[in-house]
């Protein structure tokens, strides 16, 4: 933890060059990467690699796949960075899009959905082990872990089940055994209430 | 709950992608137009962008030479940018004339014929997912002109794939030596074409390329080897 409190805040030290992005630390380099700057997107893989193969790894589980997913998580955000709308979102936020989406292809691919099912009525939702790799890093997750402890278990289940278990509202019903509307509505007052916690614009 | 209400409370359950497939592509369609819902999507991913920190894990310190080697070799997308027309550019059409005239006036068209035959269902599906799975998928359903026009077409598609998806069901097969033929109307009036085949039973299920940001798509009756520019009755016809 000493070390983590010398380190600096990494996440601000990425030169801006957009002033209409300046709210997004990472939109510098990706502008950068979107004209084809390899080491621009090395910067930028430097600071979202942890990230991304984060939410890849506790939505697939294995670490060799995650490790495949987080690869083509890349490509693909280097594919179609020229494409990169700063006004629908922060570069965070669409990484995390892209990383979570194809976490959940890869996991509805492998496996029908009675298979997950079965495995996951045992397994739930478990907590992964955490890195704290900066100091800023570790006040954004006291922050989240706090929103989260806003919600009602209720909510909290249903949210972690249909975004870390790659659950359809349905199968979380199913999995619950509660209506599918119930299901939708904590969903849905499980993330108002997070978005309010954490404010709409966190990085 | 009525439907319409339903509707504008699934954009956190999108944002989680725990959609059911046909429920998000029926959010998928509605939402970019929606205030309300669009608001509330990017206001969700930002949240979940946040929920991410927890998971924070180092990947493996070989990885990233692996991505690298194979961004190298990596083409990226071109930025968006008005299409360019294959015929001395109109002036750009800010707006659009006309639901129904607007076909018959566009210049420039360019048709080609593809396969006839319905791809195979096993095809169809792994290639619909890499559609759906493009961050750009939009969708619309085709309203069509006629009370006496038959069944239902739905298009979705990917401008930054290139790739657009046609789902149709119930129509009516055209008349001997006639086609249905789907036009892509974009603002810089280019018309590329694609021939539709409704196999038995009036279906549709379709993979075809496309280019440019569509901003109508229409389907018209056709002569059999195809037309450079729509001339017949048109069936359907959607605004973006």
């Amino acid at each position: 933890m000493t070390e983590a409190m010398a380190t600096t805040r990494r996440l601000r030290a990425v030169p801006i060059d957009d002033v209409a992005f300046d709210s997004d630390p990472l939109a510098g380099a990706l502008i950068r990467c979107g004209r084809g700057d390899q080491a621009a997107f090395a910067s930028l893989y430097d600071q979202l690699a942890p990230y991304v193969y984060g939410v890849v790894l506790r939505v697939v589980r294995d670490p060799s796949q995650a490790e495949e997913v987080t690869q083509e998580v890349f490509v693909e955000l280097w594919r179609i960075a020229p494409r990169f709308d700063g006004e629908k979102g922060s570069v965070k936020a669409w990484a995390s899009t892209v990383a979570h989406r194809r976490a959940v292809d890869r996991v509805r691919s492998e496996q029908s959905a009675r298979d997950r099912l079965d495995s996951d009525s045992q397994r739930r939702v478990t907590e992964v082990d955490v890195v704290v790799e900066t100091v800023e890093a570790s006040f954004d997750q006291a922050r989240v872990r706090h929103a989260l402890a806003q919600l009602t278990p209720a909510q909290r289940e249903a949210v972690e089940l249909a975004y870390f278990g790659a659950h359809t509202y349905r199968e979380v019903a199913a999995l619950l055994n509660v209506a599918e509307g119930t299901i939708k509505s904590r969903i849905r007052d499980g993330m108002i209430r997070l978005r309010d916690e954490l404010g709409a614009e966190t990085q | 709950m009525s439907s319409e209400l339903d509707r504008h409370h699934l954009a956190a359950a999108y944002a989680l992608d725990a959609l059911e497939p046909d429920e998000r592509i029926a959010f998928e369609a509605h939402y970019h137009d929606c205030h309300v819902c669009s608001h509330d999507v990017r206001d969700f991913r930002s949240t979940l962008a946040a929920i991410g920190e927890l998971s924070v894990t180092t990947p493996p310190a070989d990885l990233k030479a692996r991505v690298l080697e194979q961004v190298a070799a990596t083409r990226q997308l071109s930025p968006r940018v008005a299409p360019r027309t294959l015929a001395p550019a109109p002036a750009r059409r800010t707006y659009l004339l006309a639901a129904a005239a607007a076909l018959l006036l566009f210049v420039g068209a360019t048709a080609f014929i593809v396969g006839r035959s319905s791809q195979s269902d096993d095809a169809f599906a792994s290639q619909l997912e890499q559609v759906l799975a493009e961050p750009d998928v939009q969708m619309v359903d085709l309203t069509a002109m006629s009370a006496t026009t038959e069944g239902r077409i739905r298009v979705a598609w990917s401008a930054s794939a290139g790739q657009a998806v046609v789902l149709g069901d119930g129509l009516t097969a055209p008349s001997d030596g006639s086609v249905y033929e789907l036009w892509l109307l974009d603002d810089s009036g280019a018309v590329p074409t694609q021939m539709l085949d409704p196999a038995d039973g009036g279906e549709v299920r379709r993979i075809l390329p496309m280019a440019g940001n569509p901003i109508k798509w229409g389907i018209t009756i056709e002569p059999e080897a195809g037309s450079a520019s729509p001339t017949g009755e048109i069936l359907f016809l959607g605004d973006v």
